[in-house]
């Protein structure tokens, strides 16, 4: 197998994409510089070749007025007068009759080439014994007389030459500055890209704290850069939340399951008969089923916060669904001697998860009648307004410190004042991602300020249709 | 000019104006041979200048000893470009020229 490094310089070349943008900007250069050329030699040798012409096609209609007005014998005057002034020496002529016999002029016999269908003829010309080129037109006049009239172009075709050597030296160096130019882009692309390369190593290297160092330009490679470090400060980000999570499950469920443990073990050695074992299994049971619904918590809220539920948003109304949960909780507070009051409009249309909407607010009001006292209240409230639904579930328990507000999102926070009671830490967790996932928000804030206790309000903000 | 003459005319000056690029013969390969770079063309333009009435002026006759001269000598080309200048010296402007 062939690195890298063993290619040939032009595969190398045409791998990097630097090393392509650098051809094209040759390509488009070769181009221009082409293009320049072309329009220089149209307006030179172009324009030489056309006055030649013109000339030549000049002389022949004035010869062809000579002839239809005076005859044959005065064109042959006019030749041979032409001829005689002719100081450039640059005039080429023959008339012959219908017979073929040359009349005037000064070439020495009919050219073949003169035959063909097409008017004009270029040849080559021997004068002197030396050799040249003739521009000539071939003109029909009446009685089958023919004439051709030219010019020995020599010069032209110097000028030529050198406009032609010019143009070549010309595009040498334009070849030469465009090499070197793609050169330059190439090495100042690869420099620019080097600090990335070597980030990007780094972070595959294992070295995750490294960022593409920005410089004061604010480019392009710049803007690169930037986008770079807020991916990695992202990707970061999430594995210290991963990391968060492990290192709460691993704390957080080691008690439940130790005690679990416990229990079965002491049931083990101490129980007198079958009926206190098989209690102690039932127990043992039920708090592995905890641990099982802890698992399921952890699971649902990184499914939500994945957004691979939002494929299952669907409009919906969710006044009846606020209705439900609330009927749902009621039986429980009462049993417990709370009240729990509901204010719900007649419809509140949205699209979402039905579902995972319906949880958040079981959630909410899970939590409000577990820190709602006897004799508390928990307050349902719902409105729509503003292009957005608000929801919010509120209680007379004992509220939360402005500090743990904050980190009431966290997986398996729970406040210092709710130890004792039961939860996982997981609940508002769900109720916060789900939020996220509709395009809403959650807040918290206290049920009554002023009052002690505040109580608890915390508000679901959600987009309405 | 009637229009009877005017047809033939037309019919064989549109010819001339059609573009050269796209009608024209390919290079030959035996050369066109040129009569007026010989030493019988210099003594034919000498005979013409001697005929002309203006050409016993100073200016002309060196012109013209000296393209013979150079026709003599071997020099024909420069010698024959002599003459032709001379030529155009006696007949001055509005005389038939060569465009």
């Amino acid at each position: 197998m062939t690195g890298p490094g063993s290619e040939p310089p032009l595969i190398g070349l045409l791998r990097s994409a630097s090393g392509r943008f650098a051809l094209l900007f040759t390509a488009l250069f070769a181009a221009a510089a082409t293009a320049a050329a072309v329009v220089l030699w149209w307006n030179t040798a172009g324009t030489l070749d056309r006055q030649v012409d013109a000339a030549i096609r000049a002389d022949g209609v004035a010869l062809m007025e000579r002839q239809r007005n005076a005859g044959t014998p005065a064109v042959i005057t006019a030749i041979e007068d032409r001829l005689a002034l002719d100081v450039q020496n640059e005039s080429l002529y023959l008339l012959i009759d219908a017979q073929r016999r040359i009349l005037a002029g000064n070439l020495e016999s009919w050219p073949a080439e003169a035959n063909a269908d097409l008017p004009w003829i270029r040849m080559p010309l021997l004068r002197d014994g030396m050799m040249s080129e003739a521009r000539l037109l071939r003109i029909d006049l009446p009685g089958n007389a023919r004439l051709l009239v030219g010019r020995d172009v020599a010069e032209k075709l110097r000028l030529r030459a050198l406009l032609s050597e010019g143009i070549a030296w010309a595009a040498s160096s334009s070849a030469a500055i465009a090499l070197l130019g793609a050169w330059m882009l190439r090495r100042a692309l690869e420099h620019r890209l080097r600090p990335v390369y070597g980030t990007a190593e780094a972070i595959s290297a294992g070295d995750l704290t490294r960022r593409v160092p920005l410089s004061d330009r604010k480019d392009e490679f710049d803007r690169l850069g930037l986008t770079m470090n807020a991916m990695l400060d992202r990707i970061a980000q999430l594995m210290e939340g991963v990391r968060g999570v492990s290192d709460a499950i691993a704390h957080d469920l080691r008690t439940p399951i130790a005690r679990a443990r416990a229990k079965l073990e002491e049931a083990l050695d101490s129980a007198q008969d079958e009926e206190s074992l098989r209690a102690a299994v039932e127990q043992g049971i039920a708090d592995l089923d905890n641990i099982a619904r802890i698992f399921q918590a952890v699971l649902r809220i990184a499914e939500v916060e994945a957004g691979s539920r939002r494929a299952a948003f669907a409009p919906l109304d969710l006044a009846p669904a606020l209705r439900d949960a609330a009927e749902l909780y009621e039986a429980s507070a009462e049993v417990a001697g709370q009240a729990l009051l509901t204010e719900v409009p007649e419809n509140l249309a949205m699209v979402g998860d039905r579902d995972l909407l319906l949880q958040a607010v079981a959630n909410l009001l899970d939590n409000a009648l577990k820190f709602t006292p006897a004799g508390g209240c928990v307050r349902l409230s719902a409105a729509a307004g503003g292009g957005f639904i608000t929801i919010t579930v509120a209680d007379d328990g004992p509220g939360l410190a402005p500090a743990d507000r904050e980190r009431v999102g966290e997986r398996f926070f729970r406040a210092d004042a709710a130890r004792s009671t039961p939860g996982s830490g997981l609940g508002l967790s769900l109720v916060r991602a789900v939020a996220v996932l509709h395009g809403g928000e959650a807040s918290i804030g206290d049920a009554q300020p002023g009052r002690e206790p505040p109580g608890l309000a915390v508000t679901l903000r959600l987009p309405a249709v | 000019m009637r229009p009877a003459r005017l047809l033939p005319a037309t019919l064989l000056i549109v010819p001339l104006l059609a573009t050269p690029l796209l009608a024209e013969a390919t290079l030959a390969d035996s050369p066109a041979r040129v009569t007026t770079d010989t030493a019988q063309y210099c003594d034919h333009l000498a005979a013409r200048l001697s005929s002309q009435p203006a050409a016993a002026r100073a200016s002309v006759q060196s012109l013209a000893a000296e393209g013979i001269r150079l026709c003599d000598t071997g020099h024909t080309r420069t010698g024959i470009a002599k003459l032709r200048r001379a030529l155009r010296t006696v007949q001055g402007p509005g005389e038939p020229t060569a465009p």
